[in-house]
């Protein structure tokens, strides 16, 4: 009898160790098919070769996820692994909600070392009273894609007529446009609406206007500037010019149809493998290329869109053993750099990449880079998504009712400092 | 006497535990997602804390709740959550009401169209509200049948756009999705007149008419301030419709109801302890029409006798 007793509570005791050294990572991202498709492979490899670790990996759309990691990690159940929108992740840093990168467990000799790795700057949004925060899944800027078809068509020749300025994007959207009354059914060019940070900031920057300034004190610099952007949003929209408008579908989402519903977008490089996933057919046509996003006429400045990432972090209130291991996942999901990018899209900002073969034999990856190289990265601030809100507010009030360029400026301008105040 | 007093109050007493024991599990359960959520909410609204911040928050008292009385966007959610419960609960009652006759008064399909008008409910509200979105798309549905209607062809009557048509689109919506829910209420509440009146009535020579509203009106009042109640709540309660309508381009400003106001200040802007002061307030409205219905209709009790 006793024999049987002693012999149960040594099992026991053996699983519970074994129980003990088992770790589960939770590890939260966006939706991306062809990211799933290669992350699942890194996660059976990773488990292959630690058989202690097991990593659930989650997706939620990406106007989901803030929200979902967010009311998660105030009640102090974040996931051990997220990744978002650097904006969306910034106050994490700030509020020290995120685990610093541990250098051994991602592979480096150094910290150093993992800044030299990374092109310069690229790092600086993650970086914090010294210490680094997050590694790179992607930097993303954006330029046009254009359906040459539909150029050809109206008998514009897409190589030389493409647009290089904002006013002509208006003017060669309206030859493009087709209406059936008042109602647009192809559009020629529409923009991505709720991302006002990443492409109507470096319109006004352009113009030589900024949204904080330098001290990060004031908000809305330069009113002619600013002035000017409204005017241009006010004739784009259906009480103006009626080229487009943010209550018709995303262009992105409809440019890889192919079906006649829009000619040009503006989106990032990661849009090539979503045609090839969407629409191989067009793909390979041929019939689609990407050009620098525009600048104004009268530009002081020569600015392509902000350029944003999306950082992997660690949760800090995982224990340390977790942090331990989800920094060294993270490090092996990064060590394969081209696959990202050759089945994602997906720049990973590693000096390495960008110097290889395998970059530069990307369609269009010059186009890209040329413009990052005149770019800066979107404007990081703890209130930025609130920011966000506030220009959408401003500019969809003057596209869609009847306030003024000047009026919706003003309240933009007075809730955009008392935003400023307040923090 | 005395002896018998006492019997009587011992049996009320065994009785009123009883009550007690039977009603237990469900004030647990409210004490526990009602009453602790909204004092834990009240109190959050004394503070001013960030949602992320590990740092302890800082007592301000009621300046979340004099911030927002002067403040003009909280104003204008007020405007908005107001326009938009008047225009809904009207014509949710008056329609309801006016289906549910129609079905009772229908000799065969009761059960088809019962169903027809109840089946809009059993979709969640972002279902309900992708599927609008799609019909009010410039390019859709509903661009196409007004058209039609009104033979204007190519006409953009701006559904998502507009300041009054998004109103009404929010409005239209939230009507659709309801309105079945509350038909189906009053139909039950009808079921319940005894059959004997309305018999009694039309050999008394009554019409449909009279009878409706000389005995079937009156007699279905508790279940009118039941729907009253209730569907006033939920339309000042109202968000996920005007979520999802803001979220695909439609402009925040005249939708931006005190639900849609909490939403953005806690989880865009992080701000709990404003949010929960916009919470405990929106709750104290809800309150506020819930005790005036009821006192109004106080005196309308019904018997049958």
């Amino acid at each position: 009898m006793k024999r049987v007793v002693m012999v149960l509570l040594v099992l026991s005791f053996s699983l519970l160790l074994m129980g003990a050294e088992k770790i589960e990572l939770l590890f939260w991202t966006h939706e991306d098919p062809n990211r799933t498709e290669i992350e699942n492979k890194y996660i059976e490899e990773f488990e292959g070769m630690y058989p202690n670790v097991t990593i659930k990996r989650v997706t939620y759309p990406s106007r989901k996820i803030q929200e979902t990691v967010l009311t998660a990690f105030a009640a102090h159940k974040g996931p051990d692994i997220f990744n978002m929108e650097i904006n969306d992740e910034y106050p994490y840093i700030v509020n020290r909600r995120v685990a610093p990168i541990d250098s051994e467990a991602v592979g480096y000799d150094s910290l150093q070392a993992i800044y030299d790795n990374y092109l310069e700057g690229v790092l600086d949004p993650v970086t914090y009273d010294g210490k680094l925060y997050g590694l790179p899944l992607e930097l993303t800027n954006w330029c046009i894609f254009i359906n040459k078809k539909y150029f050809k068509e109206v008998g514009l020749d897409p190589e030389k007529d493409y647009p290089k300025t904002w006013e002509e994007m208006a003017d060669v959207s309206e030859k493009l446009v087709i209406r059936k009354g008042e109602i647009l059914l192809r559009r020629g060019f529409d923009f991505r609406y709720p991302y006002y940070l990443t492409f109507l900031v470096p319109m006004v920057e352009q113009l030589g206007g900024a949204l904080l300034s330098e001290d990060g004190k004031t908000a809305i610099i330069n009113d002619e500037a600013w002035l000017k952007v409204l005017e241009y949003f006010k004739e784009w929209g259906p009480n103006g010019r009626n080229l487009g408008s943010p209550t018709y579908t995303n262009a992105r989402k409809l440019f890889n149809k192919d079906n006649n519903s829009v000619a040009m977008c503006l989106t990032g490089l990661y849009q090539e493998g979503r045609i090839r996933a969407d629409n191989p057919e067009f793909y390979e046509s041929g019939e689609w290329m990407v050009v620098p996003f525009p600048r104004f006429k009268d530009a002081v400045n020569d600015l392509g869109s902000a350029y944003y990432g999306h950082y992997y972090m660690v949760n800090a209130e995982s224990s340390k053993e977790k942090q331990y291991w989800a920094w060294k996942f993270i490090a092996f999901m990064l060590s394969h750099p081209e696959e990202y990018l050759l089945k994602v899209g997906l720049i990973q900002p590693q000096k390495a990449l960008l110097e290889s073969d395998i970059f530069k034999s990307i369609p269009y990856s010059d186009v890209f880079l040329n413009d990052m190289a005149k770019s800066h990265i979107i404007t990081i601030h703890e209130r930025a998504p609130m920011m966000q809100d506030l220009l959408k507010e401003a500019v969809e009030s003057v596209m869609l009712t009847n306030t003024t360029p000047a009026f919706a400026l003003h309240r933009l301008k007075t809730k955009m400092n008392e935003l400023l105040e307040e923090w | 006497m005395a002896r018998k007093r006492r019997v009587h109050r011992g049996i009320e007493r065994k009785k009123a535990i009883w009550g007690w024991i039977f009603v237990a599990p469900s004030l647990l359960f409210f004490s526990l997602f009602s009453f602790y959520p909204i004092a834990n909410a009240f109190y959050t609204s004394l503070f001013k804390k960030d949602l992320l911040s590990l740092r302890p928050p800082k007592f301000v008292g009621i300046k979340q709740y004099t911030y927002l009385l002067t403040s003009p966007t909280f104003w204008n959610s007020v405007k908005a959550t107001a326009i938009f419960t008047l225009g809904t609960f009207i014509p949710l009652v008056v329609f309801s009401l006016i289906f549910a006759a129609f079905i009772m008064s229908r000799k065969r399909f009761q059960k088809f169209f019962q169903m027809a008008y109840y089946s809009p409910a059993v979709l969640s509200s972002v279902v309900a509200a992708a599927i609008w979105l799609l019909i009010l798309d410039p390019r859709g549905l509903a661009n196409q049948f007004v058209n039609l209607l009104m033979n204007s062809p190519g006409v953009d009557h701006k559904w998502l756009a507009s300041i009054g048509m998004v109103r009404f689109s929010t409005i239209l919506v939230y009507f659709w999705k309801y309105v079945g829910y509350f038909t189906i209420i009053f139909i039950a509440g009808m079921a319940s007149i005894p059959r004997s009146l309305h018999e009694a009535a039309r050999i008394d020579g009554a019409n449909s008419w009279q009878a409706f509203w000389r005995i079937t009106f009156p007699l279905i009042k508790p279940t009118t301030l039941l729907v009253s109640v209730v569907a006033m709540i939920q339309c000042l309660k109202t968000f996920s419709t005007q979520y999802l309508f803001v979220q695909s381009g439609a402009p925040r400003g005249p939708i931006d109801v005190i639900t849609l106001n909490i939403y953005y200040t806690a989880i865009r802007d992080h701000r709990i302890g404003r949010a929960s002061a916009m919470s405990i307030i929106l709750f104290a409205i809800m309150l506020f029409f819930t005790w005036l219905q009821l006192r109004v209709s106080k005196s309308e009790e019904v018997s049958y006798m």
